[in-house]
């Protein structure tokens, strides 16, 4: 069978979804922490020992209650992983090629997925040490720590 | 007594009778009757008459116009506008029997219920009294306060200071070292500062009765009152966004013969073999035979509508991610020479919605700069329109 060509195209669209998230109470703290304290918080298991961060309303290991559990953390941190980003896409919070990394914050047990700037993105390894640059305008977001830089 | 978001079913019907509206009640001459069930329920009967009413709290229903059972929960939320009536209606849970439309009459009869704001009230400020008695200012000192507070959230109280405790008794001591004299209000607002001692005083609203130079010393003795919700409430983050997928959509060759063709001003369907049915835009199988389609006619361009939609809430445009500013009108249209189940969909003019019906015959009305897309039509129009 012969494929023609003749008479088609290709048509672009958009599909929009007008979108509400809540950050419910936990997440709302933690935000609003950010953004008028410069401060990262987590959550502390008593039980299990672990630090959450982000901080999170339940234990996943013992499933405890953790809203009332609140620790301040360090504004640095280690790479525990990261990613390149080479194709750019609107909802990206930069321009390709940047990073992304898991950053493990001092005190923490979890690591959190943020920006590494400052740096070439062939030079960022695993183990290296960065701090939080905060936000200079609040966007109500995560992006209250714009991203981390190397130490 | 159950209350339900904060609010008892009773404190809805004591309330009617503040919150009755005359001018709604023009004309009414009916018996509304309320059958509440469960916790904090009850049966109460509405009659409204010569622009009056009349709110009883009984169980004799008998001789009502319309009557509606449903559960003191329910009742709470429509009230209150946190439960749609229409769904619970529906849901069934809530019943109506008698006159339904007397009910579509009854939120002008009333004010909308607004519940009571929560302040701080006498007993608020006398539950953590003791607990705020600072003994450190009270050494070697013997002395009673008596508390005369007026108004219907007032009462009598006495503080008894010695040996550096304070213990709180209800009534009033005649022996009183000294006794202040005010209203619940005013009393409310000097502990929390919205009124001054001073200027209370000289107004004749506070009035202290016994030694005046123990009295400046009374302030001292209490640790300040801070009501129980003092604190903030706490700030919770939403974020409203437009996601925005990009999409890309294949037309084939059918659907793109369909759109080259509206560059030129036709509309054209493709015929099934088989079954003779139109197909409108064209398709490269017929949804009824499965066989392929390749006997391509022209169309139209005028037609009859055979529905139309005023569309008044608008779902994103999937090609533009835009809203469209409603409302706006739709219409299904049998082109000329299309078989009768071959409609095409398209916009209806603006200005002739409203005023175009089914049976009525429609034009294509063109864009200037046509690319072939489905918007080289800009909506059909009323013929000699």
């Amino acid at each position: 069978m012969t494929t023609e060509h003749e008479h088609c195209y290709v048509v672009d669209g958009k599909l929009a979804l007008p979108y509400q998230y809540l950050a419910g109470r936990v997440g709302s703290k933690f935000i609003v922490s950010l953004r008028d304290k410069k401060q990262i918080l987590g959550v502390k298991c008593e039980k299990c020992g672990i630090v959450f961060v982000p901080p999170r309303q339940t234990c996943e290991k013992c499933l405890a209650d953790l809203t009332k559990s609140w620790v301040e953390l360090s504004d640095k941190g280690e790479v525990t992983n990261f990613t390149v980003v080479r194709k750019d896409d609107k909802h990206h919070p930069r321009k390709a090629p940047f990073v992304i990394a898991l950053v493990k914050l001092e005190g923490a047990d979890t690591p959190m997925a943020h920006i590494v700037e400052g740096i070439a993105p062939e030079k960022v390894a695993i183990g290296m040490k960065v701090k939080a640059v905060f936000a200079k305008t609040p966007t109500n977001t995560i992006l209250d720590i714009d991203h981390f830089e190397p130490i | 007594m159950a209350t339900y978001f904060g609010i008892a079913v009773d404190d809805i019907f004591n309330t009617m009778q503040a919150r009755f509206r005359p001018e709604g009640a023009a004309g009414m001459d009916a018996v509304l009757a309320y059958d509440i069930t469960g916790d904090g329920g009850g049966c109460w009967k509405i009659t409204v008459k010569d622009n009056t009413v009349k709110i009883e709290n009984t169980d004799d229903l008998a001789g009502f116009s319309v009557k509606t059972t449903v559960d003191a929960e329910t009742f709470v939320g429509i009230s209150i506008g946190k439960v749609d009536g229409m769904s619970a209606f529906s849901s069934g849970k809530m019943k109506v029997e008698g006159d339904m439309s007397l009910l579509a009459a009854s939120p002008r009869l009333f004010n909308r219920f607004t519940p009571p704001k929560k302040g701080v009230t006498v007993h608020d400020i006398f539950a953590t009294l003791v607990e705020r008695f600072r003994p450190e200012n009270a050494t070697d000192l013997d002395m009673t306060i008596g508390y005369n507070i007026g108004g219907d959230d007032g009462g009598q109280w006495t503080a008894v200071i010695k040996d550096g405790k304070c213990v709180l008794e209800t009534g009033l001591r005649a022996d009183a070292t000294i006794t202040q004299i005010v209203t619940a209000k005013d009393f409310v607002d000097l502990v929390l500062g919205k009124l001054d001692p001073m200027v209370a005083i000289g107004a004749g609203r506070l009035r202290i009765a016994g030694d005046m130079k123990a009295a400046g010393i009374v302030p001292k003795l209490f640790a300040k009152f801070t009501p129980a919700d003092a604190g903030e409430e706490q700030e919770l983050i939403v974020l409203k966004r437009n996601i925005s997928v990009n999409m890309k959509y294949s037309t084939g060759r059918h659907l793109g013969m369909f759109l080259d063709a509206l560059k030129e001003k036709k509309i054209i369907a493709n015929i099934c073999p088989k079954c003779g049915r139109y197909q409108l835009p064209p398709r490269e199988v017929c949804a009824e035979c499965r066989c392929r389609v390749e006997d391509f006619k022209e169309v139209g361009p005028g037609g009859v509508i055979t529905l139309i939609e005023d569309v008044y809430y608008a779902s994103p445009d999937p090609l533009t991610g835009e809203t469209r500013e409603t409302p706006y009108g739709t219409v299904h249209v049998l082109l000329d020479g299309c078989t009768p189940d071959c409609t095409f969909w398209h916009f209806l003019k603006n200005e002739d919605l409203g005023n175009t019906k089914e049976g009525d015959r429609v034009q294509p009305v063109w864009a200037e700069k046509r690319d072939g897309g489905v918007h080289d039509i800009l909506y059909f129009e009323k013929e000699n329109g």
